[in-house]
């Protein structure tokens, strides 16, 4: 303990890190009435770290050649030791990931956490969910299985549909005409560079934002719950009287990412194959068609959708006009009232949207 | 006034239709459907009359469709001109006829043409005997398995008693083969590398059906238990891998409680706190 004094005291002189400490951790207060929802960030922030330490060991025996891909991921599935347990987390926690992410937004949507002055956030966690995705996408093509290959093939030929330009941009995705190496190429370069890069950025930007606005008092078991901020200057949501972040809020995160940690620790080693249906494990053969290309779960509503309508163009615009709709929220919804239940409207349509998504994903999926 | 109105609400319309352009070029709202690439004679015999698109719809349920062997496989041709699939020069062969049938199947399956022409069926060539097609069938190509010595397919030249008794001697080296396959496959399902298993069971299953073609009980016999051995051999590699299994459920069985102590105790933790 006295060697650390010592070394606490030796940053302190230099760098102020008590001050640091004092104003970030200790003295950072939290609203008294916070709950278990407000933890899911962190969960994030930690299966993200999650997602970037095992994707740089993956790295250093996957292969990002048409000919090798298969092979490499095969290698460490099997070979390499504790090869299968960092893929499987890197494959499943892509999926937890997207889960919790939909946690954080819904329970986001359901405080009314968005609402000014905090449209930037919004703003900022929705391109982040456009972003996951989009990582999702682009590391299932890595393993180049027939799984990988047919659900990249569909996946990017469904931009055919957008009039005038379509062909241009399947062309654009693809790097060539069908999907091939350049399209392993082009994948791997967004999924290991551009787009952790950019996932990375935002995450700073939606913390910054947090921090410079304050955190969100929930509205619930509180006899005010309208935001009385009037827009005409800046000011930082203070919470007097709350509890500090550490060691109180700090060790509610902790225990999250615990319970967190237990949920994603028995999927990898009880049911790892949950997600992975047997064409993931068979080499891409541009020759044969496997029967039944489904997408991940998180699509299945998206996919759903698109089967419903004759024509793709309406199916896809119709999705566009939602995420549209969802992403700009914030500047339509303006009303200062929070309490969902003093928002039927808001609640009805809450409600209805998520019945209707989890609808559309049953239906994608037994379809 | 109205005219600074209306170009105000043109701005954001144009800001929204960009903006649902740019997110509907998205992939995640991708459509999922099927874009099928195979050769150039299944696509146009499949439209054909019956006589023409049976070959096809009996070669799908075949166990060279199975292994990826397409019509060219057999017929020569080429799979990617439309105009050339079946020219002879490009080395189309059509349907042999019937003495040169085994011929035409031994190119691909030399061990087992050899071993059909030193047996009573292959030395009956040309003279009624059958040749491959009598018992595996043509197009619909069945997998060689002891199914296919039956009494109603034996029955239509000779009767079934030999071929019976060839049959229980091969019965418990098939019921192996056929769970060690299984197990093999239930593997591969999930990724692990089964690639030596596969080719060390082809082996095997090669020497086994060699013997299919036999009519020397006692050869067929002794042969078996030899083939019975090395069957063990691959089950002590399925058991090490059954092993490692169970080892990662073991680990995963105390992973996880661990965690949720960790939790329990920071939950704790954090109530002294309040």
């Amino acid at each position: 303990m006295a060697l650390l004094k010592k070394v606490v005291d030796w940053l302190d002189v230099r760098v102020g890190v008590r001050e640091v400490v004092e104003k970030e951790l200790t003295g950072y207060l939290l609203p008294r009435n916070i709950n278990v929802w407000y933890s899911m960030g962190s969960i994030l922030l930690f299966a993200f770290a999650l997602q970037v330490a095992t994707g740089m060991l993956l790295l250093i025996y996957y292969v990002p050649d048409a000919d090798k891909a298969f092979k490499s991921v095969t290698a460490i599935m099997n070979d390499i030791p504790f090869g299968w347990l960092i893929r499987m987390c890197h494959a499943i926690g892509s999926k937890f990931m997207v889960l919790v992410l939909l946690f954080h937004m819904l329970s986001v949507l359901f405080m009314g956490s968005y609402k000014r002055p905090r449209e930037l956030n919004w703003v900022t966690g929705f391109i982040l969910l456009t972003m996951v995705q989009g990582i999702s996408l682009t590391g299932y093509l890595l393993p180049w299985s027939q799984l990988s290959f047919w659900a990249t093939t569909v996946a990017t030929n469904s931009a055919n549909a957008i009039p005038v330009v379509g062909p241009y941009v399947v062309k654009f995705l693809r790097g060539s005409t069908l999907v091939g190496p350049p399209t392993l190429g082009h994948f791997f370069a967004l999924h290991v560079t551009v787009i952790p890069a950019g996932i990375a950025t935002l995450i700073g930007a939606h913390l910054f934002l947090l921090k410079r606005t304050g955190i969100s008092t929930p509205p619930f078991g509180r006899p005010d719950t309208v935001n009385r901020w009037e827009g005409k200057s800046y000011s930082y949501e203070r919470h007097p009287g709350g509890i500090p972040f550490f060691p109180n809020y700090a060790l509610e995160d902790l225990r999250s990412i615990a319970i967190y940690l237990a949920c994603f620790l028995a999927v990898v080693f009880f049911d790892p194959y949950l997600f992975f249906p047997k064409d993931a494990f068979i080499p891409a053969n541009p020759f044969v068609t496997p029967a039944h290309i489904k997408p991940e779960w998180y699509f299945l509503a998206n996919y759903q959708t698109l089967k419903i309508f004759p024509n793709e163009l309406i199916g896809l615009s119709l999705q566009a006009v939602a995420m549209t709709f969802l992403a700009l929220l914030p500047f339509i919804d303006r009303g200062p009232e929070r309490h969902p239940l003093k928002r039927p409207l808001f609640l009805a349509c809450f409600a209805g949207g998520l019945l209707l998504w989890i609808g559309l994903s049953i239906w994608g999926h037994l379809s | 006034m109205r005219y600074r109105e209306t170009a105000l609400n043109l701005r954001v319309w144009l800001k929204v239709i960009l903006l649902l352009a740019l997110i509907s070029c998205l992939p995640p709202f991708a459509a999922f459907a099927q874009e099928a690439a195979e050769p150039v004679c299944i696509g146009c015999h499949f439209k054909m009359p019956e006589k023409y698109s049976q070959p096809v719809a009996l070669w799908r349920g075949s166990i060279h469709a199975e292994n990826g062997v397409f019509c060219n496989g057999c017929h020569g041709g080429d799979p990617k001109d439309a105009a050339n699939a079946m020219s002879p020069a490009r080395g189309f062969l059509g349907a042999p006829q019937e003495p040169a049938i085994p011929a035409f199947c031994g190119r691909c399956h030399v061990g087992v043409l050899k071993d059909y022409l030193a047996s009573a069926h292959g030395r009956m060539l040309g003279k009624g005997g059958p040749t491959c097609v009598t018992c595996h069938g043509n197009h619909k190509v069945l997998k060689a398995s002891l199914e296919l010595i039956n009494e109603k397919s034996c029955s239509r030249c000779h009767s079934f008693e030999r071929a019976g008794l060839i049959r229980a001697a091969m019965q418990e080296t098939e019921t192996t083969i056929v769970a060690i396959e299984g197990r093999i496959g239930a593997y591969k399902k999930i990724g692990t590398d089964t690639e030596k298993l596969e080719k060390d069971l082809f082996s095997v299953r090669n020497r086994f059906h060699t013997l299919f073609h036999n009519v020397n009980v006692e050869l067929v016999k002794q042969e078996s238990a030899r083939i019975q051995a090395d069957l063990k051999k691959i089950e002590v590699v399925l058991a090490g891998l059954d092993d490692a299994h169970r080892k990662r459920k073991l680990a995963g069985a105390i992973a996880v409680p661990f965690m949720l102590l960790v939790a329990l105790v920071l939950h704790l933790l954090r109530k002294t706190f309040d």
